[in-house]
């Protein structure tokens, strides 16, 4: 019945992805809000339009699939992993066996539609004979195993050269162009300066739309995955595995299949990784990786898509914040602004006291440590106080609404 | 008032008068599609069109004749509101048969008594807890049972009687008679009469026991021509219709929600949808936002409190906004109350403001955002309380009416409306006042044809002259609305000779939202004293806040503050009222009042006789 957002009368409609009208049409204007960045269309979002942002934007999407992964296999199945990294650089190091062609190193030179979706499937298979050691262990130690896998998986890279390319070096891959097969010119390259329908376009928004495309299915696969009976098997998993099990949930089955899914999505995103970067090192894929998607996940919100979302973007656009801060802070330090007190206490300028420091041996910590920092606290910030993360901010923010005007 | 008096001329359709049954095949038969009403399963609102009904009807008519109940016989249905209470009704109806409704709080001796006294041969009992009151009655108890059917299995399954059935088998039944004897059913409507009594209301029975009154087909339909289809019934004049939406939770055997429930439902084909019970009455209508609501004034109490309190446990930017809101509210209660119920241009201002800011998402919380008619009859309800939902913009109209004339009296229409009335008559309808003692007495179509099975208690109801005397004492206000003094037997009058009505007095001390009951007693005494029960949940909340602390219902009663509290109430009361109608003391009920318990009855209402017995030491103490 319309106007009654709480009457259902089908499980269906219920269920539904976008159950209500309102999150419909919101839904649709941040689609159209997207795509429009490209095109300068609305004021304020066309800033966003220079390459500098539309790469940040691209990493975004990159990193969104990937968490989504993470959040399948930890928000929704409860099963910590800090192995992450390692099925990513696995995803990429296929993509580029398959599709790449360099000189002196393995490659095939296959065509995108072959390459991505091995990208997942690879590591997809990894994970499933991964998964037996997390029905052996739990919590802490399921950690533990998994950060092995990050060990094992950067000393292989590092040792494969003909995969990989030489540490410190590295190898480059594919651009981001489609083939029917090996052809010379590409039917469409996402990665070059070119016209689309009568509109020149910058290669990074090419790329970006792309990745707009592939981040929306899969943003669309895990929301749908959670009211499918496989995700309620997770959930089931999640809150306890023995109870799961009496219910006739099958652990060593549910368990393997969060594994199998959250490798798949950490392969496809891995491979992206490599083609946008267009060139990474064997070292890409370590610990520290890993954990950032930990934070993506915990910052925006264990379990729910829109948090993973979230997370991507926060944890991604924070460093240029940062960055822009502290380069604003800069200038009032050396100027009488009204900032230029606290200014001068966090920046430290041609060699005083300063939290930070911009030069390269300055005496404070450098914008990439101070990027770890904030990482750190955020993380520990969001655990104490917020633990369902920005996704929860967002419920606290909306049940005031929704309660109003009352408060229960 | 003049007094015009015929019956409906029977709308006859060449096949038996137009019954209720018939009107539910007519809408089968126009628009089997549409939804005829939904029950909540399973938390989905699983839906009935009017094709599966009336299929569902005729086979539970088909297995009523099988058992071999006949033209006349009674049905009686002990069950809470649910889709199978109305296939029943129907069906036995169509086969020229008699409904009867229990209450769900019968306890076990007026089960024994209710069904032996309408002589049910058949009798559905919805659960365990029903059953139980048949079963576990002395042997011979209840002679005259054939079948006693049952739709809940749960703990029935291995009970040995033979005239238990279940529902599903039952129906089984019936698909196997209807096969046999295809249009054995329809052959029976068509002989329908007009004074086919099809259904027994029983009376509450506040004194004495209960009286069943006898409701013929045209009794039923005179009410749905006059109460249901009343002109000039909602704001927008749009007659009620297969889009509105009602919700089912009072009890089906209540002649209120009979007519605002399933007579509404074949005389409009509106959609009803059944609460899963009386708890989340609240919840439900939350989801369903009714568009057409009846209430007693006991619910409109409790959406009143409710708020309140809601309100004062909100953060503080809420409690700010929402103090304001209420104020406005009140503003606009108040001009609506002066105007007949419309608008002022002030008013509409206000509304408009008001309205987006808070009212709307009110409305929304409470169930009452689409509501476009809501009523509210039974009993009295406090003034305030009607005001402030007119404050709201909820369109809540006060009615009267009783059993004994299908509920047919009087009725707020939109636009005329005059508070602390129960309305104008419905046009055309026999309604006057006894010129000595002020008794409401009708004399229409919709008057009842008699008690079952007690001729002199029938002719003790009706005047010399064939008029109903209704009991209750009025006065016109401003010669076209009608003023309820209260029931002619519960004037008091004190020792020294005052007539005073308890009603208005008890009314005002329950406009507050902690107070639950109060009765007023004085008879041939000196002065007035009452007796007064808190409203539990509203004064827990308010002595949390005040980090009072309290155990049990009758600690929290007697706490000091507690009665500080009521004494500030019933001073306030006092000074609405003139000197001798003041209560000059009170004392607090020690427990929650309850049906089983014999101090209510199956509506609510207090047994007042049973209470002063009851509660004899606290009056004597006043005294």
């Amino acid at each position: 019945m319309r106007g009654r957002p709480n009457f259902f009368a089908s499980y269906e409609a219920e269920q539904g992805l976008l159950p209500t009208t309102t999150k419909k049409i919101f839904a649709v204007l941040v689609l159209i809000a997207a795509i429009s960045i490209p095109f300068e269309v609305f004021p304020i979002l066309d800033k966003f339009a220079e390459p500098a942002w539309l790469v940040l934007f691209n990493r975004s999407l990159i990193f969104l699939i990937a968490a989504l992964g993470l959040n399948i296999l930890t928000g929704l199945a409860g099963q910590v992993s800090l192995g992450h990294a390692f099925f990513m650089g696995l995803g990429a190091y296929t993509a580029v066996v398959l599709g790449g062609s360099a000189e002196g190193l393995w490659g095939l030179g296959l065509p995108i539609w072959i390459w991505l979706p091995m990208a997942g499937v690879v590591p997809a298979l990894v994970g499933i004979l991964v998964a037996p050691t997390a029905v052996r262990v739990r919590g802490l130690y399921l950690a533990i195993v998994t950060l092995g896998l990050v060990f094992i998986g950067e000393h292989i890279f590092r040792n494969a050269n003909s995969i990989a390319g030489a540490p410190e070096v590295g190898r480059e891959w594919p651009r981001l162009t489609f083939r029917i097969w090996k052809e010379e010119n590409p039917l469409i390259d996402f990665s070059r300066d070119g016209q689309w329908f009568g509109v020149s376009l910058s290669g990074e928004a090419k790329t970006f739309f792309f990745l707009l495309v592939v981040a929306l299915v899969f943003v669309v696969l895990a929301k749908n995955l959670s009211r499918t009976r496989i995700g309620r098997a997770f959930a089931a998993i999640r809150d306890r595995d023995v109870a799961a099990e009496v219910m006739g949930v099958g652990e060593f089955r549910a368990k393997t299949q969060a594994f199998a899914i959250s490798s798949f999505y950490a392969g496809i995103s891995g491979a992206l990784f490599g083609v946008v970067v267009g060139r990474l090192i064997p070292e890409t894929w370590n610990l520290f990786l890993s954990v950032q998607f930990v934070a993506i996940v915990l910052i925006g919100g264990a379990g729910t898509v829109a948090g993973s979302v979230m997370g991507s973007f926060f944890v991604v656009m924070m460093p240029r914040m940062v960055e822009n801060v502290t380069r604003f802070l800069s200038e009032q330090a050396v100027g009488d602004g009204p900032v230029s007190a606290i200014a001068d206490v966090v920046i430290s300028v041609n060699g005083d006291f300063g939290i930070v420091s911009l030069e390269a041996q300055g005496p404070g910590l450098s914008i990439f440590q101070l990027n770890q920092v904030i990482y750190g606290l955020l993380i520990a910030v969001f655990l104490i106080s917020e633990p369902l993360g920005l996704f929860g901010v967002w419920i606290r923010i909306r049940n005031y609404w929704k309660s109003w005007p009352f408060t229960y | 008032m003049t007094a015009t008096m015929d019956r409906p001329s029977a709308p006859s359709t060449g096949s038996g008068y137009l019954t209720v049954a018939s009107r539910a095949r007519d809408w089968a038969a126009t628009s089997p599609d549409l939804v005829a009403m939904r029950d909540k399963d399973f938390g989905i609102w699983q839906e009935r069109t009017w094709g599966r009904l009336w299929d569902e009807v005729l086979t539970a008519a088909h297995a009523l004749l099988d058992i071999g109940v006949s033209v006349g016989d009674v049905v009686s249905i002990h069950s809470e509101d649910r889709p199978e209470w109305i296939v029943l009704d129907l069906a036995t109806v169509a086969i020229r048969g008699i409904t009867t409704g229990l209450y769900p709080t019968n306890p076990m001796a007026e089960v024994i008594y209710l069904v032996n006294d309408s002589g049910a041969a058949v009798h559905f009992a919805e659960d365990q807890e029903q059953i139980d009151k048949v079963l576990e009655a002395e042997p011979g108890s209840f002679p005259l049972i054939k079948k006693l059917l049952y739709v809940e299995p749960r703990g029935v399954r291995n009970y040995d009687d033979d005239r238990l059935e279940f529902w599903d088998d039952f129906m089984e039944r019936g698909r196997a008679h209807r096969a046999a004897n295809e249009g054995a059913v329809e052959a029976l409507m068509a002989q329908a009469e007009a004074e086919d009594v099809m259904t027994l209301v029983y009376t509450s029975g506040t004194t004495g026991p209960p009286k069943g009154a006898m409701l013929t087909n045209a009794n039923a339909e005179f009410a749905i021509t006059k109460i249901v289809r009343a002109p000039n019934r909602t704001a927008d004049g749009k007659a009620p219709g297969t889009h509105d939406q009602v919700l089912t939770y009072l009890p089906l055997c209540h002649v209120a929600e009979r007519i605002f429930s399933t007579w509404t439902m074949v005389g409009t084909g509106c959609v009803l949808n059944f609460a899963e019970s009386i708890e989340t009455v609240q919840v439900n209508l939350r989801e369903v936002q009714p568009t057409l609501f009846f209430a007693v004034p006991r619910i409109w109490e409790k959406i009143h409190a409710t708020v309140l309190i809601k309100m004062s446990d909100a953060t503080w930017f809420k409690k700010i906004i929402g103090a304001g809101a209420m104020r406005l509210a009140t503003f606009i209660g108040r001009e609506r109350v002066n105007n007949g119920g419309n608008h002022t241009f002030k008013s509409r201002i206000a509304y408009a403001i008001g309205d987006p800011l808070v009212f709307r998402a009110l409305k929304e919380r409470i169930g009452m955002r689409r509501c476009r008619w809501a009523g509210s009859g039974a009993a009295a309800i406090a003034p305030e309380v009607l005001e402030f939902f007119m404050g709201l913009g909820i369109p809540v109209y006060e009615l009267y009416g009783m059993t004994e004339n299908a509920a047919v009296a009087t009725l707020n229409f939109h636009g005329r409306v005059k508070l602390g009335t129960v309305g104008e008559p419905y046009p055309e309808i026999g309604l006057r006042l006894d010129e000595e003692t002020g008794e409401i007495q009708t004399k229409h179509g919709g008057v009842f044809k008699g008690y079952w099975k007690k001729p002199e208690a029938t002719a003790e109801t009706f005047t010399d002259d064939g008029w109903l005397k209704t009991g209750d004492v009025g006065e016109w206000v401003d010669g076209t609305h009608l003023k309820i003094i209260d029931r002619i037997k519960h004037i008091i009058i004190t020792s020294g000779g005052k007539n005073i009505s308890p009603s208005e007095i008890e009314n005002s001390l329950k406009a507050s939202p902690f107070v639950k009951e109060a009765m007023v007693i004085g008879d041939g005494r000196k002065y007035l004293c009452a007796l007064i029960g808190i409203e539990f949940d509203t004064v827990g909340n308010w002595a949390l806040r005040r980090e009072i602390t309290y155990t049990t219902y009758r600690d929290l009663s007697e706490k000091p503050e507690v009665l500080e509290l009521i004494q500030g109430i019933v001073n306030k009361t006092n000074e609405k009222f003139s000197r001798v109608e003041g209560i000059k003391k009170f004392r607090m009920i020690p427990k929650e009042l309850d049906h089983e318990d014999g101090e209510l009855t199956a509506t609510q209402k207090i047994k007042r006789s049973a209470m002063v017995d009851m509660f004899s030491d606290l009056v004597e103490e006043m005294y």
